[in-house]
């Protein structure tokens, strides 16, 4: 994807796909199985400079990526705040009831979504689809039938735009004005969906039969050979010790200089 | 023709994905992993509504599942199907980044378990429906380890859940079970199933020596 194009390369786009996602994957479950606070804060800034620094891409995208990161504090944080269990009332209207419990919950499950992101952003942004399919089949043996057809199916997709275009062309040829409100939604969404499916099977599965005779399968030897090698480098040593290292120290700025220093945050 | 009949003597139609089937699986999918990324601004659309009325909506979340297994119908369809759109998510650099693919892989296993225990052989509606419904309470476990939902207090945690199991059986459930079978109508099914013993006896012809 264009989109992703990095203005400059850094260790993390030099490292192996499947090492990168080994350490993040490892890296999202410290984040899940942390419940406290101050250990989540230093986390989400610690990965969100590590971000900065490593994904290589412009900061004005950098800036339109971290609407999401927003989105994600926002929408994970407020229900906690108001209609969390606490004991400690700060605030009372109607329905709602922020407690100071629920308050720092809330704060703290918006962190947490920070650094999901973070950590989402850090592979995506260094990572191409084909590299970490390829790499995925050779070390770590998924089935080639699987990785292809993940590699097929994302190129299929602009074709289903395509076709989407060609509908929407199709149904003004024919005249068919747009019903406005939530009605027409549903209707439109109708004219779409059965057509716009149906040419994804049929496009899909005649791929998937070319691709079946050109034995992408992988059902015949298991020495086949891979267009792209994918090998481990001396980078994956050096981003496993930076990103382990980044986690180390979130946690001792957390333990010498606690924020909020209440700890476990669960009820 | 000939291949089709000696693999159905060896059993080997049935058993296991072939990589048309992989394909098709994961292009449906992606294509709804593309609706649910969009699907966050319809969901925030309700919220107005009343209070948690964005939950009626959360269904569309576990649409994949169900759609490709009521096309596809074979074990392992389901749980790829919700995997994939949720690597979509991923893809796309949403802000949720990895956890989408854990609440992908619980909720595609939701689904998967209640097809497994029909034996991969109900394409009902109701079928659909409990599937849907098992996606939602797959997600509800995610969310208590990862939002601590459980902390809510009781009201709001059993009228926003009820909402979401309730919105399971029927957007991911009967909705996608009326969109199988309008699909099935057009004729592309008969692409994606193995050959019925229907079809095998309409070869014997009578006449035939």
């Amino acid at each position: 994807m264009s989109f992703w194009k990095p203005e400059r390369l850094t260790w993390l786009h030099r490292a192996n796909p499947v090492v990168k996602l080994g350490v993040l994957v490892g890296l999202f479950l410290m984040t899940v199985l942390t419940h406290d606070i101050d250990f989540i804060l230093y986390q989400a800034v610690v990965f969100t400079v590590c971000l900065l620094a490593l994904s290589g891409i412009k900061l004005s995208k950098m800036l339109l990526l971290s609407v999401p990161f927003l989105i994600a504090f926002l929408s994970s944080s407020t229900s906690m705040m108001l209609f969390g269990r606490g004991e400690d009332v700060w605030w009372q209207w109607g329905l709602f009831r922020v407690t100071e419990e629920s308050f720092y919950r809330g704060l703290h499950l918006g962190f947490k979504g920070i650094t999901f992101a973070a950590e989402g952003l850090l592979f995506v942004t260094t990572t191409s689809s084909v590299a970490l399919f390829y790499g995925l089949m050779q070390k770590l043996k998924l089935a080639p039938k699987y990785a292809y057809s993940f590699m097929a199916s994302i190129r299929l997709l602009p074709m289903v735009w395509e076709e989407y275009v060609v509908r929407r062309q199709a149904l003004q040829v024919r005249g068919i004005r747009p019903i406005r409100g939530v009605k027409g939604a549903v209707h439109r969404a109708g004219m779409y969906a059965v057509p716009l499916l149906a040419q994804s099977i049929r496009r899909a599965h005649r791929v998937a039969a070319a691709m079946e005779a050109k034995k992408f399968n992988g059902e015949t030897g298991k020495h086949r050979t891979y267009y792209y090698v994918s090998r481990f480098t001396v980078y994956d040593v050096l981003i496993v010790l930076l990103l382990a290292g980044a986690a180390c120290i979130s946690y001792m700025i957390a333990n010498f200089y606690p924020w909020f220093g209440i700890g476990d945050v669960r009820f | 023709m000939q291949s089709n009949v000696n693999a159905k003597m060896n059993g080997n139609v049935r058993r296991g994905l072939r990589l048309s089937d992989i394909l098709v699986t994961i292009l449906i999918s992606l294509v709804l992993g593309v609706v649910y990324h969009f699907w966050g601004s319809v969901y925030g659309l309700f919220k107005p509504l009343f209070f948690q009325a964005d939950e009626m909506m959360y269904g569309m979340w576990f649409a994949a599942s169900t759609l490709a297994f009521l096309l596809i119908r074979k074990p392992g369809v389901a749980l790829i199907a919700e995997l994939a759109a949720a690597h979509v998510e991923v893809l796309f650099g949403s802000g949720w980044g990895l956890s989408m693919l854990l609440y992908g892989f619980i909720q595609g296993l939701g689904a998967e378990l209640v097809f497994a225990a029909f034996r991969y052989r109900n394409y009902t509606a109701w079928a659909a429906a409990l599937a849907g419904a098992a996606s939602a309470v797959g997600s509800m476990f995610v969310d208590i380890y990862m939002a601590y939902t459980d902390s809510y207090v009781l009201w709001m945690y059993l009228a926003k859940y009820s909402m979401r199991i309730a919105s399971g059986a029927i957007i991911a459930g009967l909705l996608m079970f009326a969109l199988a079978k309008a699909l099935e109508r057009t004729g592309v099914a008969s692409l994606l199933r193995p050959a019925s013993a229907k079809d095998y006896a309409a070869l014997d012809d009578s006449r035939d020596v």
